[in-house]
């Protein structure tokens, strides 16, 4: 089970909520099961940043997630 | 993933890559023939104009445009009603472009008209009738967040803070990143500095203003040319502002003077279109510098708090920040990356920063280099060096004691990867500047920084020529030099010659979508999918190459620009040069081209330390930046000429920033210095020669190993000319920018509080 | 919009005289543009003075010169003798906005402008210099410190023109000096701005001197208890302090984007007495 972890806004917007355990192989699945618990981050989960294993996604739908995978759900992040 | 088979083919050495050839723009750039924003024209051309709000926050009662509408020579006026009203993510955006009920800030479009020539234009916007209720304004963050201070949305109730607020604020939201235990870690300190700072807003300073030529026509079908750092952007926004199918709208990009993250939202080009299609004829729209100062997108300004404690011997036990940053009338501030960036430089156990996200009555900000990350730097690395001081440990020793290195966790949350901080910090200790003796009134600082950087959507295609040459397209607008950078990596893997290979920047309608050139992203994003769009030409180089030998494609490799049997099995056939095969691609099987796209991710966290020497005029405040040296980690520098420039274009903007750079606003919330007199920019001469160290810690998601290099250098500069005047001056400075009359105030407050 | 190029004073003289509304003068047209450009103003009428010949010219007069209206600030930089004889005028002058201004504009148009924080004026009032004016009555000889009444006013009266400045003979042992202070290197206007000029005697003891401040108030100011301070002294330690009280006490200025009140003040008072040092320099080596 990769474990899951909000950062920012995602983790007030979700109830300040610790770790969750997903069962995923990617980046789409993994926020699949995300916004099933948390329903709260549906309007953002189309367009947030997926750290997994220290690797920063953004729109990476399949980018693979292992079992032992940490994942962070980071803000929507963009530079100039 | 398609990348990780392709980043197994990695190259370390290399025959192009790192040298410095002439940069295939510089010529048209400096004989004046490149064609920037407001070079274009087009028959019946109309000049628009945008009639902006004098007050900082107004209800618009009224807006009668008969008069202008009257005037001979005007063909169109547009205002609030000639924009269909929305209620999603554009609707800011929208807003921002032109006002609808409220004014919200000094310089908010209000009307708009198209004329014949400028003159009548500028005359009919004074016979547009605008009735204004003023409303009370707040500009400062701190101000805003006071309560009974002047609410600039009503139906705004702060988000992510509980209880459920019941009364509306101008705190849009708060977000908050932690790790560990900050009281447990406070607890274990030996020593704590806990210090407020504020930093003024900024402006990119980009010397071209923005500046468009629009068309639309009855049909809906539309072109614009226009200066930007993201032309798939604009067709986008625009074609939804003004509900218009995407492909209809065709976006051709300019040559860009300067955008640094200003240039990555719309302002006046759906304004253009709008006027072009009420009117029928072309409109161009070019601001002045007035406009760009009053309605563009500056930075954040912010206020801040950080508490860092450490042990005597040097480890950071517990550090937080507490954040407030405005960005202007909407939502939006970078507040979060500015979070998220502060302590990143740290390996730390216990952190906490919390961020507010503050609307005001401002211009609503854009992006500039590193959004967010400068300001916190500044503070934090202010905190640092008192600490280091407190400790007395040496600056660069207690950085080092604590650096972020491959396997820390991120402040942020994520584990790094290989990256190059320590490296950094290193290069800064053995460099000649570190030891380099000061003077009176002199003092030396130093700062680390740390930014993201971002890839994206990209898409690139290679076009092979009859004569060998290669014509390549790429959808990301050049601004700091990557065309240069294209071609290299293009005669790098077809082993042609840098000049045989031409970079343009496609328009929209040329090439699938790409991101806006931000995030420090092309050398990275646009370079792979070049290097991937190459590698496609030599598999079909090698197939045409085996077909004319009669032999399996399997059985021929490329080497050194050629196709050659792979062995002497293979046969024995001569090899066949990138210039014969592209000559006989007619008959080979038609014309040979390279595509890639991809969502490239892993552009490669990049880390700087920059160190910087001063002298302060104790008696008026003058600070004169005598060494400045940067270290700073880019992977894999393709063109060093414009890795450096990048190190040194962030410097000298941080040199403005830390010094004399400021939104200053009066007491009726006007903007005071709208222009490059007051708003002061340092000049070539406030600039010492910025030696610079490029760190090479390769990114393993490159197949050359690049980093994106063009936004950490804006990161550290604060907090190290922060450092250096504070160590000059013997008073620690909270405040940005560090101008004369606030260094002779904070000497003067000294002198008066050693006498009490 | 009319515009006329006439290529006599008198000329220029009768068009500015029967003109009605807003008339403006082009020499370097370095102020004049900008407020074209930014719509400040919309002139009825502007006259350009550089076809008239004897505007463009420096020449000796009474042993010293005659700078005129159109001649501009990069010409006064490259004449040694003025150079030699008034290097505080010509270093106020060379600071004038940038390089590229400096090909352009003009002292009269520097001091014509009306603003309390240009360059030259300070310099030119330490100096003693006199501006010449031609107009419907005919020609007449003013102080410099005279001209600015107000930001942006003059005591120019409708009609006239200043055709030029004179700078007078340099009196012995007499130096000038001008400094002023901007928050970066170069391409700056004046958050304060001082003059000076001092006439020793053979024993070194100062027997005159001139102080002037831009900036700090409405118009330049002509300080004689600055210079008050110096006169009788050997300008040591303890005359460069009191004038700089003086300097400071004289300031009129007020809070604005380019420099708070206090700082204004404070540094008044300091540049007051770099540049007093600076001059004496000089004055010792004449």
């Amino acid at each position: 089970m990769a474990r899951v972890m909000l950062g920012g806004t995602l983790k007030s917007l979700a109830g300040n909520t610790p770790v969750l355990e997903v069962d995923a192989k990617t980046i789409r699945e993994v926020l699949d099961r995300v916004g099933e618990v948390y329903p709260s981050l549906l309007p953002i989960l189309d367009r947030v940043a997926v750290a997994v294993d220290g690797q920063i996604y953004r729109n990476q739908w399949f980018a693979a997630v292992k079992p032992d995978s940490e994942v962070f759900i980071l803000p929507p992040m963009a530079g100039g | 993933m398609p990348l990780e088979g392709d980043i197994a083919q990695r190259k370390t050495t290399f025959k192009q890559i790192g040298t410095r050839p002439i940069r295939p723009d510089g010529v048209d750039k400096v004989t004046g023939r490149a064609r920037f924003g407001a070079d274009a024209s087009a028959p019946g051309m109309l000049i628009g104009k945008v009639l902006r709000s004098p007050h900082a926050h107004a209800r618009i009662r009224k807006i009668n445009t008969a008069k202008a509408e009257a005037l001979a020579g005007v063909k169109a006026v547009v205002t609030r009603d000639d924009f269909k009203d929305r209620n999603d993510a554009l609707r800011d955006v929208l807003v921002n472009c032109m006002a609808r009920d409220k004014a919200l800030y000094d310089g908010h479009a209000v009307a708009a008209v198209a004329a014949t020539t400028a003159a009548i234009a500028d005359k009919a916007l004074k016979l547009i009738v605008v009735d204004y209720e003023v409303l009370p304004h707040v500009t400062d963050v701190d101000e805003a967040m006071k309560p009974g201070a002047p609410i600039l949305d009503k139906t705004m109730f702060t988000n992510n803070v509980e209880p459920k607020p019941t009364k509306p604020s101008n705190v849009a939201s708060r977000c908050e990143f932690a790790l560990g235990d900050i009281k447990a870690g406070f607890a274990k300190a030996d020593v704590v500095v806990e210090r407020s700072f504020k930093t003024e807003a900024t402006h990119q300073g980009y010397i071209e203003p923005h500046a468009c030529l629009a068309n639309l026509g009855p049909d809906g079908q539309g072109e614009i040319w226009v200066c930007t750092q993201g032309h798939y952007m604009i067709r986008n926004t625009c074609a939804d502002l003004l509900g218009l199918d995407i492909s209809k709208l065709r976006v051709t990009a300019s040559e860009i003077g300067g955008g640094f993250g200003g240039k990555t939202t719309v302002f006046i080009e759906p304004v253009a279109l709008a006027l072009s299609r009420k009117s029928g004829r072309p409109v161009k729209m070019v601001m002045t510098r007035n406009e760009v100062f009053r309605a563009t997108g500056p930075t954040s300004s912010t206020s801040m708090r950080i508490k860092v404690g450490t042990t005597r011997d040097g480890r950071i036990t517990a550090a937080e920040a507490d954040l407030r940053y405005q960005g202007g009338a909407f939502p939006g501030s970078p507040v979060e990356l500015g979070a998220m960036t502060a302590f990143a430089c740290y390996d730390l156990e216990n952190v906490k920063a919390v961020g507010y996200d503050v609307i005001t009555n401002r211009p609503k900000q854009a992006a500039y280099r590193a959004p967010g990350a400068p300001m916190a730097a500044f503070a934090v690395e202010s905190v640092i060096d008192e600490l280091a001081k407190k400790i007395r440990m040496d600056p660069v020793d207690f950085r080092l004691k604590n650096a972020a290195k491959q396997g820390t966790k991120s402040a942020y949350g994520p584990t790094f990867g290989p990256i190059g901080l320590i490296q950094t910090l290193e290069a800064i200790k053995a460099h000649p500047n570190y030891r380099a003796p000061l003077g009176p009134n002199q003092g030396r600082g130093l700062a680390s920084g740390f930014w993201f950087n971002f890839a994206g959507q990209t898409c690139t295609t290679l076009n092979v020529n009859l004569d060998g040459t290669v014509a390549l397209a790429v959808g990301t607008p050049d601004i700091g030099g990557s065309r240069a950078s294209m071609c290299l990596m293009a005669a790098e893997e077809l082993g042609i010659g840098y000049e045989q290979v031409r970079t343009i920047v496609a328009d929209t309608s040329s090439l699938g979508y790409n991101d806006v050139t931000d995030g420090s992203r092309v050398t990275f994003a646009s370079g792979l999918a070049t290097i991937m769009a190459a590698r496609e030409v030599i598999k079909k180089m090698c197939a045409r190459a085996a077909k004319t030998w009669g032999i399996s494609a399997d059985a021929v490799t490329w080497e050194d620009g050629q196709a050659k049997p792979a062995g002497s099995n293979a046969g024995n056939f001569k090899p066949m040069s990138f210039k014969e095969i592209a000559a006989a691609s007619h008959s080979t099987g038609g014309p040979l081209a390279g595509h890639h796209e991809i969502n490239a991710d892993g552009a490669g966290v990049s880390f700087a330390t920059h160190l910087c020497d001063v002298e302060v005029d104790p008696e008026t405040g003058y600070t004169r930046v005598l060494r400045y040296t940067i270290a700073q980690d880019a992977g894999k520098a393709i063109h060093p000429s414009y890795v450096e420039g990048q190190f040194q274009g962030g410097a000298a903007q941080g040199i403005g920033w830390a010094l004399n750079e400021e939104y200053i606003y009066g007491k009726d919330g006007r903007l005071q210095n709208a222009g490059f007199l007051d708003y002061r920019i340092p000049v070539a001469s406030d600039c010492p020669m910025i030696d610079t160290i490029i760190v090479e810690v390769a990114n393993p998601k490159h197949p050359y190993g690049v980093r994106g290099v063009g936004e950490t250098s804006i990161v550290p500069p604060m907090g190290a000319i922060a450092n250096a005047v504070s160590a000059a001056i013997g008073v620690r400075m909270l405040e940005l920018p560090m101008s004369p009359p606030r260094i002779v105030h904070a000497l003067d407050s000294r002198l008066k509080k050693a006498a009490d | 919009m009319q515009f006329e190029a006439p290529e006599t004073v008198g000329a220029a003289v009768k068009l500015l005289a029967k003109a009605s509304g807003t008339t403006r003068m082009l020499a370097g047209g370095t102020d004049v543009l900008v407020q074209l450009r930014s719509g400040t103003v919309e002139p009825k009428l502007i006259v350009d003075l550089k076809r008239i010949a004897e505007l463009g010219k420096i020449a000796p007069e009474k042993g010293g010169f005659r700078v005129g209206a159109t001649v501009p600030a990069a010409a006064i930089g490259e004449n040694v003798k003025v150079r030699k004889m008034w290097p505080g005028v010509v270093e106020a002058a060379n600071l004038i906005g940038s390089t590229q201004i400096q090909g352009r504009a003009t002292l009269a148009g520097n001091l014509c402008n009306g603003s309390p924080a240009a360059d030259s004026v300070p310099a030119l009032i330490a100096a003693s210099a006199v501006a010449l004016i031609a107009g419907p009555k005919g020609r007449r000889k003013v102080p410099v410190e005279k001209i600015i009444v107000g930001p942006g006013k003059t005591s120019l009266k409708k009609g006239e023109i200043v055709t030029g400045i004179v700078l007078p003979a340099r009196p012995a042992r007499t130096g000038d000096a001008y400094l002023r202070f901007i928050p970066r290197s170069e391409m700056d206007i004046a958050v304060v701005g001082v003059g000076v000029c001092l006439t020793l005697d053979a024993k070194g003891v100062c027997t005159a001197a001139r102080v002037s401040l831009g900036a700090v108030a409405p118009t330049p100011l002509l300080v004689k208890a600055a210079a008050d301070a110096l006169i009788g002294t050997k300008v040591d330690a303890a005359a460069l302090a009191k004038m700089a009280k003086a300097a400071s006490a004289a300031c009129n200025p007020i809070d604005d984007k380019r420099g708070t009140k206090e700082f204004r003040v404070k540094v008044a008072g300091v540049l007051a007495r770099r540049a007093a040092e600076k001059a004496l320099k000089r004055a010792r080596g004449n």
